[in-house]
């Protein structure tokens, strides 16, 4: 190609005159176009990222109430394998009286042991601590006040069910299945 | 003229002597020092990072079911395949050491001063884009100490005001670690990250072209001496010399210290005793001395200071008078960053 071609300037346009308006204006409705075409494109983009199932819950059946006297606990496992334990703190028919524990510390979301020697929940990540009711003690979750989340319980008729989350991961697939 | 190269010439159409001008930046003198080459150390450890990791991901395998069985598979059977995964994590190591090193040899040299203000920016976003390469890359051998360290760090983002709860999801692909998770995390490793770097070195060199390097003059140097050398070759051949004791260097700490490999991740159980990358024991000790607010907020009022430190910096000279105070604080700034490094190691909690 001629290399002249793209060389030649073009006159300035005065955008008050009729032919310097639609200029401008096919101008800015391009660029609009444009804008709005690829924005869109990535809007997609942001919103197939975006996780689709963040938060997914699921609600178990746990026991029924008379299985549970005050004082006692039960052993429980949640979808993702990690065992958790469900307690009778008092009596009555509603879902206060019973608590579970969750033990992931809500600092940084490692997970708690108890401690039998100090009779604590102990956090190894950044030192925090927990009494048997789940209240910080110690570390960074005892500066902030963050106590262990309690999983939701709910009572339906007779049953104690729990609210437990659905979305972990699973190390491998013959541990999954067993 | 030969035939080919009369051929080649009129398909690239620039001569020999114009590829030498144009590569020929004048180099000043006191690059011939060692620590004024630590630049050149960060790239060449990228480009080895770049060669190793294409090679890594010929067996790696992105998913919980799978990641830890295929880094295994690297590091035991494939052939070559421990010094590999050797070179390529102490590349990491190195060339996150060396853009440490780097950017304080351009602090306490005061080189981010005006003009140069927009290159630290730059300088800065790479050493953030080394740091989650280092962390995304550890991630992906799926061993216990990596899954809860990528859980702690997925939720201190979280703590973030406004935007961390959305960043969090967006890096673990749901609320907590999933079978999504690692995926993410690779592609942010092997094609994100090294992508961005690539783009901002290639800007940063463009500055540094642009500007010329910073001239400084030392004492001991006679005022008659020439103050510049040639790139081409010279300043070439110091490059080519830094690459090779590079390579022994890795070659040596791969063998000596090969890259091991942890127990399994264990969604179920954190370990009683759990540690980052040395690189991030700073603000690990910084997280159990402080509430999480405090600690998340500050951090980040920390890396914005150092973004914006060539501004800070001449409204400090400003203020105080004295042409040296960013020195000092470097040098209180420094002894922070060893003494809480030290910490961190030396203790189990």
């Amino acid at each position: 190609m001629d290399e002249s071609d793209g060389g030649q300037e073009l006159p300035e346009s005065d955008p008050t005159t009729r032919r310097g308006f639609l200029e401008h204006a096919a101008n800015l409705s391009m660029a609009g176009g444009l804008a709005a075409g690829y924005g869109m494109l990535g809007l997609q983009a942001a919103q197939y990222l975006y996780p689709a199932e963040a938060g997914q819950t699921i609600t178990q059946f746990v026991c029924t109430l008379n299985q549970l006297k005050v004082g006692e606990s039960l052993p429980y496992t949640l979808p993702s394998g990690a065992k958790i334990v469900v307690a009778r703190q008092q009596e009555g028919e509603t879902a206060d009286a019973f608590i579970a524990l969750s033990s992931v510390c809500p600092h940084l979301g490692c997970k708690v042991h108890w401690e039998a020697v100090n009779s604590r929940f102990f956090c190894p990540c950044h030192n925090g601590a927990f009494n048997a009711q789940g209240e910080p003690t110690e570390g960074p979750p005892a500066a902030a006040n963050q106590h262990l989340t309690r999983y939701p319980l709910t009572v339906e008729g007779n049953l104690l069910m729990i609210q437990v989350p659905l979305n972990s991961v699973h190390v491998s697939g013959s541990e999954a299945t067993a | 003229m030969s035939v080919f190269s009369k051929w080649l010439q009129e398909r690239i159409p620039i001569s020999g002597a114009q590829l030498q001008e144009l590569t020929n930046e004048p180099v000043p003198n006191h690059l011939k020092r060692w620590w004024f080459a630590l630049g050149g150390t960060p790239a060449y450890l990228f480009v080895v990072q770049i060669v190793t990791g294409i090679l890594l991901a010929f067996y790696y395998q992105s998913s919980a079911q799978t990641a830890y069985e295929s880094v295994r598979y690297i590091t035991q059977e494939a052939a070559f395949g421990w010094y590999l995964r050797g070179l390529h994590k102490w590349a990491a190591t190195l060339m996150i050491a060396a853009v440490i090193l780097h950017q304080m040899r351009v602090y306490f040299t005061a080189a981010y001063q005006r003009p140069r203000e927009l290159n630290w920016v730059i300088g800065m976003s790479l050493l953030m884009c080394t740091l989650l390469t280092g962390f995304t890359g550890y991630s992906l051998v799926f061993e216990q100490l990596s899954f809860w360290g990528a859980t702690v760090a997925a939720n201190i983002s979280d703590a973030v005001p406004v935007v961390g709860p959305i960043a969090k999801e967006m890096l673990l692909a749901g609320d907590t670690y999933n079978d999504r998770t690692l995926s993410r995390f690779y592609i942010l490793h092997a094609a994100v990250l090294p992508t961005t770097i690539i783009l901002l070195v290639a800007v940063h060199i463009a500055f540094i072209r642009l500007h010329g390097v910073t001239e400084l003059q030392f004492e001991d140097e006679a005022d008659d001496r020439p103050k510049h050398f040639n790139f081409f070759p010279d300043h070439l051949l110091t490059e080519i010399t830094i690459g090779l004791i590079l390579m022994i260097v890795l070659s040596a700490l791969a063998t000596v210290f090969p890259a091991t490999m942890g127990p399994k991740a264990d969604p179920l159980t954190t370990p009683e005793v759990i540690k980052p990358e040395w690189f991030f024991y700073v603000s690990f000790r910084w997280l159990k001395l402080f509430s999480l607010t405090f600690a998340v907020l500050s951090t980040g009022f920390i890396v914005a200071a150092m973004f914006l430190w060539p501004w800070i910096d001449r409204v400090l000279r400003k203020l105080t008078g004295n042409e040296d105070i960013s020195v000092y604080i470097g040098i209180v700034a420094t002894f922070l960053l060893i003494g809480l490094t030290v910490w961190e190691a030396s203790v189990a909690h």
